[in-house]
C-alpha cells in the first residue's frame, strides 16, 4: 500500500513504459541515494517511468531509521522526496523486496535502467572476544529502533546504568544525546513508550566514550559535539584530548568543542560522559552478558585501558549485511566500472552501496548527481538501447502472491 | 534587457528546491532563471540585471558546498559590483548558534564589494521540520512589490 494519494502529475507520455528515447527506470532504495537519483533522472526525462522500490512500507531509508528524531531540520529533505511521488510523477512501490519477491534478473527484464541504493545497513562489529556477548549493541539497530524500524524491539534493550560507547562519529554523538535526553522529550518526539522505557530503565548515569583518533582527526562533526553542551545535568570529562596530529592534519576545532564541553560542566551533576581518545577496543568481558570491556592504546605502546560496563554499543561504521537479497558482489563483472556507478550493461549503484559508508545526506546527493550523469550519458549516447516496458511487466507479478515473476520468464 | 538571476547555494538541495519554486511563482511575469552558484562566473554580474540570493548554510555556519567556488572567486577576483542590486533569503536552523550564517557570508562578500542589498533580509528556520518554500514565496512578493 502506497502512502501516497495517486501521483496528480499529467500522465507520463504512453500507457506503459517511457516516451521513445528515454528509459525505463527502476530504482532500488528510497534512502537519499535512491531518490536523489530519481530527482536528478526526473529533471532529465520530464515524462520516463521512473519507479522507486524498497523493502519496506514507508520510504526514505536512513532519512527516517538513522537520522535522530531530534534532528527535524536535516529530516526536512524527505519533504523534498514527497514532491517526487506526489507531484512528479514517479511511482514508489514499497514493500517490495527486490531479490526475494522479485529476482533482480526479473527487475533487469522489464527496465532499461535498474540503480541499486540499497545502502550498507550492518554495524561493523568488533573484532576480538566478547563481540557476541548480550548486552553488545550496534549503533545502527539502536537508531534504527529509537526511529521505530519494524525489524527492530526494545525488549533485549538493557543499557543499565554505565554504557560504553566504541568510536566518535556522528553516530556515537547521537547516542550520546539520545541517551542523555529526557524521557519527556523523547515521548514528544514520538519515539515509542517501550523504547523510551527501555532506554531509561537503568537510567543511564555514566558514558564512556570511547575512540580511536586523536579529536582532530575524529569523525564527529563539530555541530554535534557543541549540542551536547544543552544537555541538562551532565557533567564531561576528556582524557587523551591533547594527543598531537601532524601539523595541519584533522580539525582543531573538534579538540575545542570538547574543550569546550568539558570546561563549560557544572562541578557535580548527575549524569557524566568520558571522552576518550587514542584507544583501540581488544575484548569485551563477561560471563553470559557484558561485564567490562578492554582497550590497547591505538599508537602501540602497549598501554592498556580497562572500564566495567553494563553495555557497549559499537558505531565503528558499517557493512553490507550477510543476509542481505542484493550483494553487490554478485553482479561486479568486467565491465563493472565503480567510479562511475556502473555495474553492469544497465545496471548501476549508487550512495553506500557504491562508495563506502562515509558522508551524509549532501554528499550522497553529488553521488546521485554523479550516477544520475552517467546514465543519461549512457541512454543519450546510444551506448544503452532503451525500449523495456517497465512497471507494468512487473505489476501482476507483484500483485499475485501465487504467481512468481521467475517462472512467468 | 533585465533579467532576474536567480542565485543558489544547496547542500542537501533544499535551496535548489526553493529557487526552482521561486521561478515557477515569477516566470509569467519576468524573465527569470535560477542558476547553481558553482555554475555563476562572478565576472557575469551584469547591473541590468536583478539579483536573488538563495543560500543555506552547512555545519557550524559555513558556506553550502556548491556556495564554496563562488564564495572564493569573490575574494580572489573581487569584482566590482557597484550597481549590483540584489534581495537575500538565507536557510537556517535555529537549534544551532551559526543560524542561517550561511547567506551572512555570501551577503557580507557582495556588500563589500559594492552591492547593495534591497528588500527585507529573507530567513527560514528549519528547526520545526517544516520546508522553506512557503516563507520563501510569500518573502518574495514583499520584495517584489513596486516601491
Amino acid at each position: 500500500m502506497s502512502p501516497f494519494e495517486p501521483s496528480s502529475a499529467p500522465p507520463t507520455g504512453s500507457p506503459t513504459g517511457s516516451p521513445t528515447g528515454s528509459p525505463t527506470v527502476a530504482v532500488v532504495g528510497s534512502g537519499p541515494s535512491g531518490c536523489y537519483t530519481a530527482q536528478f533522472l526526473r529533471k532529465q526525462w520530464r515524462e520516463a517511468e521512473i519507479t522507486v522500490f524498497d523493502r519496506l512500507d514507508l520510504p526514505y531509508g536512513l532519512v527516517r531509521y538513522g537520522v535522530a528524531p531530534d534532528h527535524q531540520g536535516t529530516k526536512a529533505v524527505a519533504k523534498q522526496f514527497d514532491r517526487l511521488f506526489e507531484r512528479d510523477g514517479v511511482r514508489f512501490a514499497g514493500g517490495v523486496q527486490i531479490g526475494t519477491d522479485i529476482t533482480l534478473e526479473a527487475l533487469r527484464e522489464s527496465f532499461d535502467v535498474v540503480v541499486l541504493a540499497t545502502g550498507l545497513s550492518a554495524d561493523r562489529p568488533l573484532d576480538g572476544e566478547g563481540a557476541g556477548l548480550a548486552g553488545v549493541y550496534g549503533a545502527g539497530a539502536l537508531t534504527r529502533l529509537i526511529n521505530g524500524h519494524p525489524d527492530e524491539v526494545a525488549d533485549t534493550l538493557v543499557l543499565g546504568q554505565t554504557v560504553t560507547i566504541v568510536g566518535h562519529g556522528n553516530v556515537a554523538f547521537d547516542l550520546v544525546r539520545l541517551f542523555l535526553t529526557p524521557a519527556s522529550e523523547l515521548l514528544a518526539l514520538g519515539v515509542d513508550a517501550e523504547v523510551v522505557a527501555a532506554i531509561g530503565r537503568g537510567p543511564v548515569t555514566r558514558i564512556e566514550l570511547v575512540g580511536r583518533s586523536a579529536a582532530p582527526l575524529a569523525k564527529f562533526d563539530v555541530a554535534m559535539a557543541k549540542e551536547l553542551g544543552k544537555l541538562p545535568d551532565v557533567r564531561f570529562e576528556a582524557e587523551g584530548l591533547d594527543i598531537a596530529v601532524t601539523e595541519g592534519q584533522g580539525d582543531e576545532a573538534r579538540r575545542e568543542a570538547i574543550d569546550g564541553l568539558v570546561s563549560g560542566s557544572p562541578a557535580s551533576a548527575g549524569r557524566s560522559v568520558h571522552v576518550r581518545f587514542g584507544w583501540s577496543p581488544s575484548r569485551v568481558r563477561g560471563d553470559g552478558a557484558v561485564e567490562g570491556i578492554d582497550f590497547v592504546a591505538a599508537d602501540g605502546s602497549g598501554a592498556v585501558l580497562t572500564l566495567s560496563t553494563d553495555s557497549v554499543c559499537t558505531a565503528i561504521g558499517f557493512s553490507e549485511s550477510e543476509t542481505s537479497a542484493i550483494r553487490r558482489g554478485d553482479h561486479e563483472g568486467p565491465t563493472s566500472d565503480l567510479a562511475r556507478g556502473v555495474l553492469d550493461t544497465g545496471l548501476y549503484v549508487v550512495g553506500w552501496l557504491r562508495r563506502g559508508p562515509q558522508g551524509t545526506i549532501p554528499a550522497n546527493r553529488t553521488d546521485s548527481k554523479m550516477v544520475a550523469e552517467t546514465i543519461i550519458h549512457d541512454v543519450t549516447s546510444g551506448d544503452l538501447v532503451v525500449g523495456k516496458p517497465g512497471y507494468s511487466a512487473v505489476e501482476t507479478a507483484l500483485n499475485d502472491p501465487a504467481a512468481s515473476l521467475s517462472t512467468l520468464i | 534587457m533585465s533579467k532576474t538571476v536567480i542565485l543558489y547555494g544547496t547542500e542537501s538541495g533544499n535551496a535548489e528546491m526553493v529557487a526552482d519554486d521561486l521561478v515557477d511563482a515569477i516566470s509569467s511575469e519576468r524573465d527569470v532563471e535560477s542558476v547553481d552558484m558553482s555554475d555563476f562566473d562572478v565576472s557575469d554580474f551584469d547591473a541590468e540585471n536583478f539579483y536573488i540570493i538563495v543560500c543555506s548554510t552547512h555545519g557550524d555556519g559555513e558556506l553550502p558546498s556548491s556556495a564554496r567556488p563562488f564564495g572564493a572567486a569573490l575574494d580572489s577576483e573581487r569584482p566590482d559590483l557597484s550597481g549590483i542590486r540584489y534581495s537575500i533569503f538565507g536557510l537556517g536552523d535555529s537549534s544551532y548558534e551559526t543560524y542561517s550564517h550561511g547567506s551572512e557570508i555570501i551577503d557580507e562578500k557582495l556588500t563589500a564589494l559594492g552591492a547593495e542589498r534591497v528588500g527585507v533580509y529573507g530567513r527560514h528556520d528549519a528547526s520545526d521540520g517544516s520546508l522553506p518554500n512557503d516563507d520563501a514565496l510569500a518573502w518574495l512578493e514583499g520584495v517584489l512589490e513596486p516601491a
